[in-house]
C-alpha cells in the first residue's frame, strides 16, 4: 500500500469547495480524512458534512452542576461548621432567599467557566504547534484538507482544480 | 391617451428610482455594502497601527492622570485612612458607591449588545458588539477599583473571598454585599470570557498578517486558532451558550447592586422596584456610554466610517429613547409609591431631593435622562448624527450619574435621626473618580490599537445573510439565517 | 373564629424579652455628658479633634441628642436624649456585614461587633436606624500621657474599623467571672455600665431585663409609659426611654 500524504485545496467560494467534498467522497475518501478549514463560521450543512461532535454542551451541564454543588456547601455547609451557629439579626442561620442568590450565581459562574474551558479542552486549545494551515483562509477562503494515496495526488489535484480550487497542494506543516 | 402616456412615465421614473434605491441601500447599510475579507482585514489591521501624535498626547495625559488620580491617591488613602475622603456621619457610602454603580451600569451595555441583541438576531450589532464588550470589561474593572477604594481595610479584602482558612471562616451569605461580590466576580469573569471566544478567529486574522513583536502577542492570544469545523463547532456552541446564559447574570449583577440599597432599612431605599429600576437605568448610561464611544471610534480611527454608519448610531438612538421611557417609567413608578406611601421619613426625603440643598441635581437628572433625550432621539436625522448623540451620551451619563448620587449620599443624609443629619462633601473622592474614568478610557484607547476593535468574521457572515429583495417593485433587505 | 398565628422562633414585639438591658429617664437628664466622657474613658475612644468632629465623623458611643420645639423666640427646649447602641434582638446591623463582624451573641443576647473582623464596608453603619455606629476614619493620635489612660479590658481599634457600644460587655464579663469564682450568681446592681456609673442624674439603669426582681424591671413597671425608639421597625431593642413622667 502506498504512503498516504495530505493535501490542501483552497476553494473562493463554498459551492466550490461543498462540490469538492462530494467529489471527494466519491474518489473514495471517507468523511473522517477531510477537514475544512474556514475565516467564517461555515456549518456542517453548507458543505454536507457530518456533525461535528461537540462536548461543550455537556461540559457546561457538568459545570453548572459543580457550581450548583459548590453554592450548596457554601450555603448549607459553611453556616453550620462553626462550633456556635452564627446568629445575625432575626434571619434562621441557612435563609431562604439568600440561599437562591448563592446558588444561581455560583451556578451560573461555574456553567460559563466550564464553557469556556470546554473550548479550550475540546479545540485542544493553545496549542503552539506546527500545523497545517494556510493564510488565505482568514482572507474568506475554503481549505479543504484531505489526506488520500500518495499515488492519487495527480488525480485528485486534477479533480480539484477543475472543481475550481485555486490551489492543490501538499500540506505542509507550519508554525503559525 | 393621456392618462395612459402618464403612468408609463411614472413607471419609468419608478424604475430609475429603484436603480437609485440599491446605491441609496448600499450607502446606507453596511451590511449591504460587502468588500472582499482581505480588504476588511486590511481595514481593521491598518486602524490598529495607526496612532496620530495626538493619540499619544492624550495617552500621556491620560496615564498622568491615572498615576495621581488613582495610585498616588489611593495609596495615600490606604495609608492615612477614609478620613481624607469625605465620607461621613450619616453619609457612610459616597462617591466611592456611586462610582461603582455607575461603572457597573456603564459594563451593562456591553453585554446586551452583544448577548441581547445576539440572541434576537438583530443584524445591526454585529461591527459593535466588540467595542461594546471592551466597555463591559473595562468597565467592570473601574467597578472593582471603585468598591476596593471604598473599603475601610482594602489589605484585607480577600476576608469577603470563600476560601478555606486555619479558623474555617466564611462569609456571610446573608449580606448583600457577599451576593455583590459573587455577582460581580461572575460578571466580570463571564464577560471577559465571551469577550475572549469572539475574539479568537479575529486574533488569528491578525496573527497571519503582523510582524514581530505583534506577531508573538497575536500567536499568544489566538491559542494556535486555525478555523477548523471543529473549533468553529465548539466556539459556535459555547459563544450560544454564552448570549443565552450571560443575559440572566447581567440582570442579577445589577439587581443584586441595587439591593445593597433595597435590602436596608432606611428611607427612600427600602423599594422592591429598585431591581428593575436599577437594571434599566445600568442600560440607560451603558447605551449612552456605547454611542460615545462608537463616535469618538469612527471619528478617530482610521477606516472606522466604514464599519461605523449613520444607520448604527440611529438604531442605537432608538433603542437609548426606549430606554429613557422606560426609565422615566420606572422613576415615575418609584417615586409615586414612596410619595403616596405617606411615610413621614419618606416624605422628608423626597423634599430634600427635589428642594434640598442638592435639589438642582434632583432636576438635572430628570432634564438629562428624560427631557434631552426625548427632545432630540424622536427624530431619525438627529439621532443619526454622530456629535448630537455623543452629546445626548454625555448628558445621559452625567444625569444617571446624579442619578445614583441623589440615592446614595443625598438619601444618606437624611434619617430618622435628626441629630445626625449633615451633608456630604466629597474629598479624594473625586481625584479618585477622575482616575477611574481615565483608566478607563486608558485602557480602551490601549485595547482599540491592540486587538481588532471590529470582529470582522462577524460582519463577513452578516454580509453574506443580507440580499436585496424585490417584492413587485420596491426593494427590500432580506437577511438570511445562516446560524 | 379567630387566625391563630404562629410565630415560634422569632419572638416579635412584647413577647420579646432580651438579657442585659437599660432604662433611660430623659426627665432626669441634665445633658452634662458625664456620660459621654465615662464611655470613652472606659472603652479606649480615640480622640478625634475639632475638624473631623466639625465634620459629623465624632466618636462616641452615647451621644446626648438635644432639640427644641417652635421657632425663635418661642423656642421650648425638649427633655436631653441619650443615645446609644440599642442592642437590638433583631439587629437590621448584623445580616449586612458580608465578613460576620457583626454578630449577635447568644450567651449576653448582645450585638457584637468584632474589630478585628471589620473589613470597613461601613454597611451596619448605614443599615442602623439608631445611628449609633463610630467608624475610625484615621489613626488618631493619642499624644502622651493619654496612653496611660487606657483600658487595658478593652481594644484600641486601628483606622477603617466600625465600632459601637457594647453595653461595657468587659464589665459584664467580669462580674460574671467573679461571681464564678467565689460560686455564685450576678447580684443586680453588682456593677454597671461605665455611663450609668458616671451619670449624676442616675438617669441611666443598667442590668437585666429578664429578671422581674431588677431594678430596670422595677423601673420599667414602676414608669409604666416606656418606649422604645423606632420600635415600628421591629429591631426589638433592648433600651427603654422615659420622658414626661
Amino acid at each position: 500500500m502506498a504512503e498516504n500524504i495530505s493535501l490542501l485545496a483552497v476553494f473562493p467560494d463554498l459551492g466550490p469547495a461543498a462540490d469538492a467534498i462530494d467529489q471527494l467522497r466519491a474518489l473514495g475518501i471517507p468523511d473522517d480524512h477531510m477537514n475544512v478549514i474556514s475565516g467564517i463560521p461555515v456549518t456542517e450543512a453548507m458543505l454536507g458534512r457530518p456533525n461535528q461532535w461537540t462536548n461543550v454542551p455537556r461540559l457546561a451541564a457538568g459545570g453548572a452542576v459543580l457550581g450548583f454543588l459548590g453554592g450548596m456547601f457554601l450555603t448549607f455547609v459553611t453556616p453550620n461548621s462553626y462550633p456556635i451557629p452564627i446568629q445575625v439579626g432575626p434571619q434562621a442561620i441557612i435563609p431562604g432567599a439568600p440561599t437562591v442568590v448563592v446558588l444561581f450565581e455560583l451556578t451560573m459562574l461555574g456553567m460559563l467557566l466550564s464553557t469556556f474551558l470546554g473550548v479550550f479542552l475540546d479545540s485542544y486549545f493553545p496549542n503552539y504547534r506546527p500545523m497545517e494551515y494556510v493564510k488565505e483562509v482568514s482572507d474568506g477562503k475554503i481549505a479543504v484538507f484531505f489526506i488520500c494515496p500518495e499515488d492519487s495526488k495527480e488525480k485528485m489535484t486534477k479533480a480539484m482544480t477543475a472543481l475550481g480550487a485555486e490551489k492543490v497542494e501538499v500540506a505542509e506543516v507550519e508554525q503559525l | 391617451m393621456a392618462g395612459y402616456n402618464k403612468k408609463a412615465e411614472t413607471a419609468h421614473v419608478k424604475a430609475e428610482h429603484n436603480q437609485h434605491d440599491e446605491e441609496h441601500f448600499r450607502e446606507k447599510h453596511l451590511m449591504l455594502d460587502p468588500l472582499p475579507r482581505g480588504q476588511m482585514n486590511d481595514m481593521v489591521m491598518e486602524s490598529m497601527y495607526t496612532t496620530s501624535w495626538k493619540f499619544w498626547v492624550v495617552f500621556a495625559i491620560l496615564s498622568v492622570i491615572v498615576a495621581w488620580g488613582l495610585f498616588y491617591s489611593w495609596g495615600r488613602m490606604i495609608l492615612e485612612g477614609l478620613g481624607i475622603a469625605g465620607v461621613n456621619r450619616p453619609a457612610y457610602w459616597g462617591i466611592f458607591l456611586v462610582n461603582t454603580v455607575f461603572w457597573i451600569g456603564i459594563s451593562h451595555a456591553g453585554t446586551f449588545i452583544s448577548a441581547i441583541l445576539r440572541v434576537f438576531k438583530a443584524e445591526f450589532r454585529r461591527p459593535f458588539t466588540r467595542a461594546a464588550e471592551l466597555m463591559t470589561t473595562f468597565g467592570l474593572v473601574q467597578a472593582g477599583f471603585s468598591i476596593f477604594m471604598h473599603m475601610g481595610r482594602v489589605w484585607v479584602f480577600y476576608w469577603l473571598m470563600p476560601y478555606p482558612n486555619e479558623r474555617m471562616l466564611w462569609p456571610n451569605l446573608h449580606s448583600p454585599l457577599t451576593w455583590d461580590l459573587l455577582a460581580i466576580t461572575t460578571y466580570l469573569l463571564s464577560s471577559t470570557m465571551y469577550l475572549f471566544l469572539p475574539l479568537i478567529p479575529d486574533l488569528a486574522m491578525a496573527r497571519d498578517r503582523s510582524t514581530g513583536w505583534r506577531k508573538n502577542f497575536y500567536k499568544i492570544l489566538a491559542l494556535g486558532f486555525r478555523g477548523t469545523e471543529g473549533e468553529w463547532s465548539h466556539l459556535r456552541n459555547a459563544m450560544s451558550i454564552f448570549a443565552f446564559a450571560i443575559i440572566p447574570v447581567m440582570f442579577s449583577v445589577h439587581t443584586i447592586v441595587s439591593w445593597d440599597f433595597a435590602a436596608a432599612t432606611r428611607p427612600g431605599w427600602n423599594s422592591s422596584i429598585f431591581g428593575p429600576y436599577f437594571v434599566v437605568g445600568a442600560l440607560h448610561s451603558g447605551m449612552g456610554a456605547v454611542i460615545m464611544v462608537l463616535a469618538v471610534v469612527r471619528g478617530t480611527m482610521k477606516n472606522m466610517k466604514y464599519f461605523i454608519r449613520p444607520e448604527h448610531f440611529d438604531a442605537i438612538g432608538k433603542l437609548m429613547l426606549i430606554i429613557s421611557m422606560t426609565w422615566a417609567y420606572f422613576f415615575f413608578n418609584d417615586y409615586m409609591v414612596q410619595w403616596y406611601g405617606g411615610d413621614k421619613w419618606t416624605h422628608m426625603l423626597l423634599h430634600f431631593h427635589e428642594s434640598g440643598p442638592m435639589g438642582w441635581m434632583w432636576f438635572a437628572m430628570l432634564i438629562f435622562n428624560i427631557a434631552i433625550p426625548w427632545a432630540v432621539l424622536w427624530n431619525q436625522k438627529w439621532r443619526s448624527t454622530p456629535w448630537i448623540v455623543f452629546i445626548v451620551g454625555l448628558l445621559i451619563n452625567v444625569g444617571m450619574w446624579f442619578e445614583r448620587y441623589i440615592i446614595i449620599p443625598i438619601s444618606l443624609s437624611i434619617n430618622r435621626m435628626p441629630f445626625t443629619w449633615r451633608l456630604y462633601h466629597p474629598g479624594v473622592e473625586i481625584p479618585l473618580g477622575i482616575g477611574t474614568l481615565a483608566f478607563f478610557i486608558l485602557l480602551y484607547m490601549a485595547a482599540s490599537r491592540l486587538i481588532p476593535l471590529i470582529p470582522v468574521w462577524e460582519v463577513e457572515e452578516g454580509q453574506m445573510a443580507h440580499e436585496l429583495k424585490k417584492f413587485g417593485r420596491e426593494t427590500v433587505v432580506t437577511v438570511s439565517e445562516l446560524e | 373564629m379567630a387566625i391563630e398565628l404562629k410565630v415560634s422562633e422569632v419572638k416579635m414585639g412584647e413577647a420579646y424579652v432580651g438579657k442585659w438591658g437599660m432604662v433611660i429617664d430623659q426627665d432626669m437628664c441634665t445633658g452634662c455628658q458625664a456620660c459621654v466622657a465615662a464611655c470613652a474613658m472606659e472603652n479606649n475612644l480615640s480622640f478625634v479633634g475639632e475638624t473631623d468632629s466639625g465634620y459629623g465623623r465624632s466618636m462616641h458611643w452615647i451621644r446626648i441628642e438635644r432639640f427644641w420645639e417652635g421657632s425663635y423666640p418661642e423656642v421650648k427646649m425638649t427633655p436631653n436624649q441619650p443615645m446609644l447602641c440599642q442592642q437590638c434582638g433583631a439587629a437590621t446591623c448584623e445580616p449586612v456585614c458580608p465578613a460576620f463582624a457583626t454578630v449577635h451573641s447568644q450567651a449576653e443576647q448582645l450585638n457584637l461587633q468584632v474589630y478585628n473582623r471589620c473589613v470597613g464596608t461601613r454597611y451596619c453603619a448605614n443599615n442602623c436606624p439608631y445611628q449609633v455606629r463610630s467608624f475610625n476614619w484615621r489613626d488618631y493620635k493619642r499624644p502622651e500621657p493619654l496612653p496611660n489612660q487606657l483600658n487595658p479590658d478593652v481594644t484600641v481599634r486601628r483606622r477603617g474599623v466600625m465600632e459601637k457600644c457594647t453595653f461595657c460587655i468587659q464589665r459584664i464579663h467580669k462580674a460574671q467571672d467573679k461571681a464564678k469564682s467565689e460560686g455564685r450568681e450576678v447580684v443586680d446592681g453588682e456593677f454597671t455600665t461605665a455611663c450609668a456609673q458616671a451619670c449624676p442624674a442616675s438617669a441611666i439603669t443598667f442590668g437585666r431585663v429578664d429578671n422581674p426582681d431588677s431594678l430596670v424591671s422595677q423601673l420599667a413597671r414602676v414608669h409604666g409609659h416606656g418606649v422604645k425608639h423606632l420600635e415600628e421597625l421591629g429591631t426589638l431593642p433592648n433600651v427603654t426611654y422615659f420622658k414626661g413622667g
